[in-house]
């Protein structure tokens, strides 16, 4: 297949020479063939050295520039990226540095306040303890100060209540005698 | 007759006549058109490389295009070694594109449609790719036409189909493209002639067929002007790297 095309072309053009010019093909009229190689060769010619010599290499020039400006850039960028992500670690050690830190002073803070809370605390206590005892003291004499008063109070009373009933004056040791004996029953009851 | 589609092939002077001897070397409109395909390419590439910008401007951008796809498609069946014959490549593909491109035009010429031009092109082709195979390996570029892992009874008559194939390249390479143009601008015409004498009324059938037949014949320019610059690798190809 591959050798019957060609030959089967170059049969049908061997004869087409021959007999097509004069039937129409202007493509095998031979007076110009000269002519139309020669220009072509001299124009095909002048555009390949034009080409090779001027425009390729502009192209090519762009294009390497293109490429090498990328390269560049991406270089650059890559580094810019490390720089930040080596600031971004700084940065983030700074912060749990700084973290810590705080939680130090948070704990050592809260350790001094505990304890001068707990100090204030039991003075506070001690000192309340100290008010009640002699607050108890207080009480305890006004008690004891107020029954010997209530007693004489009470003689006193008694002694004119009677007078004021009877007319005469009793013996004053047997009022107090009597005071003493109902004082003694009911005063713990009011006092 | 004015509607003959072959008419569109003729070539006529243009200008003075120039004769060297018997030889005429008369510029024609085939030489003008050429001339056109061949301006057009510097005008395009001088446009399209002035401003360097790293980001590129529609023009820029479709040169590069251009180069990267060459050079791609020379890398892909050359490999690295064909690197120095890219500016070749690269005109020679140009050229065609545009010389096919051109032709598109109406009342244009198209100058791919000779077969002498397409001749001429193979032919240096052929040789160049010849001239670097024994260059690049002496005469064991001749086992180009022995190829390996063939019983040695059909070897002879192989070698024989090898040589015929291998000195039908430049025929087939250049008939190749000179029949498709012609085959699609002769095809353009008669279609066309048919709107004109089928009138007003049947005429729209051919003309919808004409504006196919246009963007198929775009296709078919860009394809034909592929083929000859991949085939031209591929011979190179041959010639670089001895492989069979």
């Amino acid at each position: 297949m591959k050798l019957k095309v060609p030959l089967v072309i170059l049969i049908f053009w061997f004869e087409t020479i021959l007999f097509a010019a004069e039937a129409g093909m202007p493509q095998l009229d031979s007076k110009y063939w000269l002519s139309q190689s020669f220009w072509l060769i001299l124009i095909f010619v002048i555009l390949y050295l034009s080409i090779s010599k001027f425009f390729i290499p502009k192209i090519k020039d762009n294009l390497d520039d293109r490429e090498k400006k990328i390269k560049e850039n991406l270089d650059k960028a890559k580094e810019f990226s490390e720089l930040a992500d080596k600031k971004n670690l700084d940065y983030e050690n700074e912060i749990s540095k700084a973290k810590k830190e705080v939680i130090k002073i948070i704990t050592e803070s809260k350790k001094q306040l505990d304890k001068s809370i707990s100090q204030k605390k039991e003075g506070f206590e001690k000192e309340l303890e100290k008010e009640i005892k002699k607050a108890e003291n207080e009480i305890a004499n006004l008690k004891k100060n107020s029954s010997e008063s209530v007693k004489i109070l009470a003689e006193e009373i008694s002694e004119k209540i009677i007078e004021n009933l009877t007319g005469e004056k009793l013996n004053n040791s047997s009022i107090k005698a009597s005071v003493n004996e109902i004082s003694k029953n009911k005063m713990s009851k009011y006092l | 007759m004015a509607a003959n589609p072959m008419s569109q092939f003729k070539v006529y002077r243009i200008g003075p006549e120039i004769k060297f001897g018997n030889i005429d070397l008369s510029f024609t409109n085939a030489s003008l058109f050429m001339l056109i395909s061949a301006f057009t390419i510097c005008l395009f590439l001088y446009f399209s490389s002035k401003q360097k910008s790293i980001i590129p401007s529609r023009l820029q951008l479709i040169s590069e295009i251009f180069y990267n796809f060459i050079a791609k498609m020379i890398s892909d069946t050359a490999g690295s070694k064909a690197k120095p014959y890219f500016p070749f490549i690269f005109t020679l593909f140009m050229f065609i594109l545009l010389c096919n491109m051109i032709g598109m035009l109406p009342y244009s010429f198209t100058v791919t449609s000779h077969i002498i031009v397409t001749l001429i092109m193979a032919l240096f082709i052929f040789a160049a790719v010849t001239i670097i195979g024994f260059v690049k390996h002496g005469f064991k570029y001749l086992s180009i036409f022995v190829p390996k892992g063939v019983p040695v009874v059909l070897l002879p008559l192989i070698t024989i189909i090898e040589i015929i194939s291998y000195l039908s390249r430049p025929v087939s390479l250049s008939v190749r493209l000179f029949a498709n143009m012609m085959a699609g601008h002769t095809m353009l015409k008669v279609f066309g002639s048919f709107v004109i004498s089928l009138g007003l009324l049947g005429g729209w059938l051919p003309l919808s067929f004409s504006v196919a037949l246009t963007g198929l014949e775009i296709l078919v320019a860009f394809l034909q002007a592929y083929v000859f610059a991949i085939l031209t690798c591929i011979y190179l190809n041959d010639a670089l790297n001895l492989h069979h």
